[in-house]
Formats: structure tokens, sequence, C-alpha cells
């Protein structure tokens, strides 16, 4: 039986907010500034996974394999062409992860 | 890499229990890849679980599961296994349940080297129930039955496991995944008893009051005790102190496992084959 | 029902009994008098292809067994007092799984370590509550050499229609008794296993623990495609743990109905010369040997004694003993501890006025204990 989930079309990565804790680890092991952390009050702690520059997406899969709860998932590098990593998602990383890992509403994004 | 892990999930029991940010879900995960690496049919396996958060494994895994009491997991696993010894035996347990109560099972388990993958998840407190000192929680943490500072000393428990017999004998962290995901496909593959350690972050009742109030603090902390074997080798014993060195620690392919060598009890007293005499046991040396 | 003699002792016999109901599996650990059991069964079932460890300490030796029965074989664990007291949390563990397990307990001089090579009965009490919280034992008592045999067949197949532990109490007299026993040969006993009921139906259609309330669970073999939890919390219909306030209500209610309601598929007395007695004597295990021999000797000059004596001890026999309270004035019960039956006498007959002869310095009793005592009421 086959344990590869198809993958929702054209997608580097997707989450299942049923399933996600807030806990900001995929947020903290992402490089590229793919993920944020945003407001959701009804929600643990308040909060809840988003996917905020899926193109910047390299497809590492820190996310996934960090993840206790099985709430984001990463499409085979055979099934997407990700991107590569930039110093503009490296940037955007650094300010996400320096402010409780959540784009600041300010953000620019930097060239 | 989607991966479709609700192929092993009890998928009607998530989200888990586990608090967020905890390690234990990492593991689950981590032992899932595992399984299906190795194409383990889910019917061939009991995986048993001891008592405290890290038992809670066996309610998610979608397979023979059995949650025992406080500390007996080898114990029932035994059972378990010698009452079949063709299907896959797999306890999961923490490091109060292993190490204080089960103490003594862990080191049976270990010099029996029973076929038989034993994964502890040392988390350095005892969490389910809120904080109690551990056979592992590092001396001065505050805990809340020594709120005062831990006096309790620690030990080894991967040098227990080897100097009790334990014929596979590792260590890895939370931090790295694969590194996890590769131990234990080395362990389910390996016949005999093999002792697999995971430090493993519990920022809720160990971090909270000791300065590591996140996951990510907690598992910045694993990262400063824990060290590869290799570089762990070549240090003094003071660099040593107080670190834990990770990877394969022990690998012995040449020990005879138990189950097999019941199974030549059952020839003798079958009529098949002469009595065992220490003759038997001195050719391996 | 054929049968066979034999020249064995008590503790041999309840070995060989369990390998012939089918047992195999065993996991144990030593304690006097008790060993003989493991000794002759770590022989036994090798030889017909089962397994038996001796485990690092009594705890491991019940888990170990009840790790057995949870894969899904007839299992055994043997012991004394000091290693049920021991066991007490895994034998819970088993009744509230549902898992067959037969307990052979050899009872020795107690409490603590007591006396280790000398009789007593001290283990009746404990027997009826060996865990904390509530639950519903089923303990069966050898009074002779063949019932070490037949008690423990019987003992197999309680277990596997109750879905839970079953203690056989071999008082350590009749556990080291060594003489000629008649016992049912081994097809006849093959001939009589019923096995535990499974499901065979669709493996989304399973409820191992979703059984009526007088039921036992339907536990299915592990490794078959059943798959499913086991674990000493309340749980679901599934197994899975749950605190979900109607079935937790039930779960317990119905581990004790599923006894409570077929007692009489448990109960087990024999009744001796009460037709025209005058005085009834209450005993088992060994001391209904020597009470035996005193009802025969006190009526050869005139005194009309007859005993009562419970094969099955939990669930004891109310009822019967209900009606024989009302038809005996002077009742008399002897036993090998302080008087841990006589409380259930009482209850069961609501009288306090029950005489009771009580000896616990490891020493058996002899006839001429219990004939003194008649004469004294």
């Amino acid at each position: 039986m086959s344990t590869v989930m198809t993958a929702p079309a054209n997608t580097p990565v997707w989450v299942d907010t049923a399933r996600c804790k807030a806990c900001d680890i995929c947020v903290d092991a992402c490089p590229a500034g793919v993920l944020s952390m945003q407001q959701e009050p009804t929600s643990t702690l308040g909060a809840m996974i988003s996917v905020i520059s899926p193109d910047a997406c390299i497809g590492c899969s820190e996310c996934e394999l960090s993840c206790p709860d099985f709430a984001i998932y990463v499409a085979e590098k055979k099934e997407f062409k990700f991107a590569k990593l930039t110093d503009m998602s490296k940037a955007r990383q650094e300010a996400i992860a320096s402010n409780g890992y959540r784009l600041p509403t300010d953000y620019k994004e930097v060239n | 890499m989607a991966f479709n892990y609700d192929n092993y999930l009890r998928v009607k029991k998530m989200p888990t229990l586990w608090c967020w940010g905890c390690g234990d879900g990492v593991i689950l995960k981590a032992f899932i890849r595992a399984i299906d690496k190795l194409k383990i049919n889910k019917d061939d396996m009991c995986l048993v679980s001891g008592i405290g958060c890290s038992g809670r494994f066996s309610s998610y895994v979608d397979m023979n599961t059995v949650h025992t009491t406080h500390g007996r997991t080898i114990a029932f696993a035994t059972g378990i296994k010698l009452a079949n010894p063709d299907k896959h035996v797999v306890c999961v347990a923490g490091d109060g349940d292993a190490l204080a109560i089960g103490g003594n099972h862990t080191i049976h388990g270990c010099r029996r080297n029973i076929d038989i993958t034993f994964i502890l998840i040392n988390n350095f407190i005892y969490g389910l129930t809120n904080s109690q000192t551990s056979p592992t929680t590092p001396q001065g943490m505050w805990t809340v039955s020594q709120k005062a500072g831990n006096i309790d000393p620690t030990f080894d428990a991967c040098e227990l496991a080897e100097a009790a017999g334990a014929s596979f004998v590792a260590r890895e962290t939370v931090n790295s995944p694969k590194k996890m995901e590769k131990i234990m496909v080395q362990a389910l593959e390996h016949k005999g008893f093999s002792f697999v350690e995971i430090n493993s972050n519990c920022h809720i009742n160990l971090g909270r009051k000791n300065k590591m109030n996140s996951a990510m603090a907690n598992l910045d902390w694993i990262d400063s005790i824990t060290v590869s074997k290799k570089k762990y080798d070549a240090m003094t014993k003071e660099e040593q102190l107080n670190l834990l060195p990770t990877g394969v620690l022990k690998q012995d392919t040449e020990v005879r496992e138990y189950c097999e060598m019941y199974e030549e009890i059952k020839k003798v007293h079958q009529g098949e084959r002469a009595k065992i005499t220490q003759d038997d046991f001195e050719k391996k040396i | 029902m054929s049968t066979r003699e034999v020249v064995s002792s008590g503790n041999n016999l309840a070995a060989r009994a369990s390998v012939d109901a089918g047992c195999m599996f065993f996991g144990g650990y030593p304690l006097t008098p008790s060993s003989e059991v493991m000794h002759t069964i770590s022989d036994l079932l090798p030889k017909v292809g089962g397994a038996a460890i001796q485990m690092e300490d009594e705890i491991a030796g019940v888990a170990a067994a009840i790790g057995a029965g949870m894969m899904g074989v007839r299992t055994l664990t043997a012991t004394s007092g000091p290693g049920i007291s021991l066991k007490a949390e895994n034998l819970g563990l088993a009744q509230m799984c549902e898992v067959p397990l037969v307990v052979i307990n050899v009872m020795r001089g107690g409490p603590s370590t007591g006396l280790p090579t000398r009789v007593s009965q001290g283990d009746v009490a404990q027997a009826k509550n060996p865990s904390h919280g509530d639950y519903k034992s089923i303990t069966l008592c050898a009074g002779n050499l063949a019932e070490c045999y037949t008690e423990t067949v019987r003992a197999f197949n309680l277990a596997d229609r109750f879905m839970q532990p079953v203690f056989v109490l071999l008082d350590e007299t009749i556990g080291h008794m060594h003489a000629k026993a008649e016992i049912p040969t081994v097809e006849a006993v093959k001939a009589g296993i019923v096995p535990r009921k499974t499901f065979d139906g669709a493996p989304e259609d399973y409820r191992p623990y979703g059984v009526a309330q007088d039921e036992p669970a339907v536990l299915n073999p592990m490794y078959t495609g059943y798959r499913y939890h086991y674990t000493g919390l309340h749980h679901d219909a599934m197994g899975f743990p749950t605190e979900e306030i109607e079935t937790c209500r039930k779960l317990i209610d119905r581990l004790f109905q599923k006894v409570e309601k077929y007692t009489d598929e448990i109960e087990s007395n024999e009744e001796y010369m009460l037709d025209d007695a005058d005085i009834l004597i209450i005993g088992y295990g060994s001391a209904s040997l020597a009470i035996k021999e005193a009802v025969n000797s006190l009526r050869s000059e005139g005194i009309k004694v007859g005993m009562f004596r419970p094969i099955t001890l939990w669930p004891s026999p109310e009822k019967r003993m209900h009606e024989l309270g009302k038809k005996f004035d002077t009742v008399l019960s002897v036993e090998l501890n302080q008087g841990q039956y006589l409380e259930e006498v009482q209850r069961s007959m609501g009288r306090l006025d029950i005489h009771k002869l009580t000896k616990t310095n490891g020493r058996p009793f002899s006839p001429n204990d219990i004939i003194e005592k008649v004469k004294e009421l």
C-alpha cells in the first residue's frame, strides 16, 4: 500500500489547521520565511500556523519532520519544483523569528 | 515527501493529547517513517508502552497495542515476544517508567538480549504527573518534589544498557528527526535487545521552571548537552562530564538472541538435541 | 469420564494439569513452596512448543504471563502469598483488561516472610481482593491431591469463559503432598477444553469491549488483523482510554455482572454427611481432610457431625451457606488462618454466633484438633 499521500496540486507546503497546536517549532525550523504564526483567538495559544510565502519554499522538509502533530506536509521533490534559498527569504525568516514567530505587520521585503 | 502518516495512525485520536511542541510527537513521526521504510505490516507488530506521557504512544499507532502498568513495559513485552517470537515487539517508555520503577526490568531485558526494540523517551522529568524528579533530572534543577533544588545524581542510561548486555545501544535527540529515523531503522532491523534513548523536550514540566520556557529553548538545551560519539570519544574526562554521546554506541551482532536460544531449549525437550552445556557458550567467546 | 492413576505431588499435578489443559506459557519466579510448579512446567512446556520463563521478580513473572495472555495463549503464573502481594497491581490490570490468566497460590505461613516452608490458608481474603479498586474474584481451592489437577483444569476453562484471572489455592500441605491420585485422562481433559470466544467478522466491526452488560470482553489474539488497545485505564469499546461518565459506570458494573449473573457455572461444593447431622463444620483445602477424618471418628462415637466444603471460595456459595445456617444451630468454621472465611460464613448466614477453630503456627490440622473442638461445643 502506498504511503505517499496525493499532495494538493501545485502546492509545496500545506497545513492541517485542525491539528496544529501553534507550538512555533515549524516556523523556527524554516530557513526561508515561508511560515508565520497568526492570531487566531479560537485556537490553542490563540494562534494558528499560516503559509505566507509558499513560493519561497525550498522543499527542505524541516517543518514536516519537526512538527509533533502531523499538521504540516511538504510535497515530494518530484511533484513540485521548489525554489532556491535567497537572501530575501533568509531576511524574512530572521524578521519572523525575532518577532515571536510572526511576520511583522509592517514588514517590507528586502531585495 | 508527502508521506501519508495517517496510514499508521489512529486518525480518530488526533490531535494528540501531548502539549504543544512536545517531542513525543516528533518521535512518533520518526517511528512511523522507520516502520514504513522497513515495510513492516501493522498487523505483525505489537507496541507496548508504560505510564507517562510517552505511555500514550500506544494509543496513537494503529497496531496491536498495550498500555501497561508503571515500569513493567519490558516485562509484559517479554511475555508477548516469547509467546510469538516471529512478530515484532516495540516498547516505548519514559525515563521514570524505564529507569526508576522499571529499572530492574530494563536491566533484565538488556541482559536477556531478547529481540525487542526499546525506545526510551528521556525528557529528564516526570511529565504526566507534573514535574517530579526523575533519575535523569540534572542536579540543581527545580522540580516539584525538590523545590529547593534537585540533589539526586543522575546516570547514563545507555551505559547501563551496555553493561547489562543489550546488543544494540544508541542515542539520538528530537533535534535530529532524520538521524532518529535512521537509528530506529537500525534498531528495528537489529536482532537482539535494541536500546534507543531519545532525548526529548518537556518545556512545560521541566523547562518552564528551569529557564527553558519554550520548546525551542528546551531543544537548544538538549543540543548543548549532547554531542556525537565521535567527538565525545576524543574528549577528556572533564570535557565529557555532563555530556551525552549520540549515535550508535554499541552494536554486537554475534551475541545470541534470547528467543533463538529458547528454540534450542524446545529442541532439547523434544529430544532433537543434547542438553545445553557451558561448552555451547564457551565456543562463542 | 475416563481416569488414570498417577503418583505425584500437588504442585506437580497442577503443572501437568496446566499443560494438559492447553497452557502454552508460564511466567514466574521462585517462591517456596510453589517453586516445583515452575520447575515441572519448565520441562513440560517447551516439549509441547510452549514457553516458560523465570523472570527477574514476581511482578515481572505475572507481567510476562499476562503479556502472553494478551497475545492469545492460555497462560499461567505460580507463587505463594508474598508473590501475590507483589503481583497485586498487575492482577488488577488483568482484571481490568479482561485477560484470562490462571494464578496458582501455594499458601504458606504469613504475613510477611512468615513460615516459608509451612502451611497456612492465610491468603483467602487476599484472593478476594488482591488489587486496589473493585475486584470480582474467581478463586478455587483444591481440597485433595486429585483436585490439584482437576481444579487447575477447571481454572483454565473458567479463565477463558469469564476473561479474567482465576486463582487456584493450594495450601502447602496439599501442594507438597505426594501420593496416589485418580485424575482424568489427557483425552478427557482435552475434550473438555472450552477456549475463549473470538470474533470473526470484519475488523472494522470489531468492538472487543463493546459487549452486553453480562458478557466478558471478546479478545481476539494479536497479529490476526484485529487491532485494538489494552489499557488499565477505564476504556471504551475499542479499549481506548476514556473518562466518559456512562462508559466508566458500565465498565466496572460489567466486570462484576459478568461473573455474578453466572455463579452457577462457577460454584462447586462438597457436602459430607450433612443429611442427618446436628453440627456443621465448614472448611476447605487441607483442613477438610482432617475434618473428614474427624467427622468419621466423631460419628463412630455417636456425635452427628457433617462437613460443608466450598471448592469455589469466591464467589462464595452464600445462598447454600445461608440455607445451611437456617438448618444448623451449631456451626464451626475451621481454617488455618485467623478467620478469613469465617467472615464470609457469618455474612452469608446472617449470624455472628459461628464457632471458630483457627491455627496459624504453620502446622496442619490433625483430626484430633477438630474432635476436641467439637466436643467443647
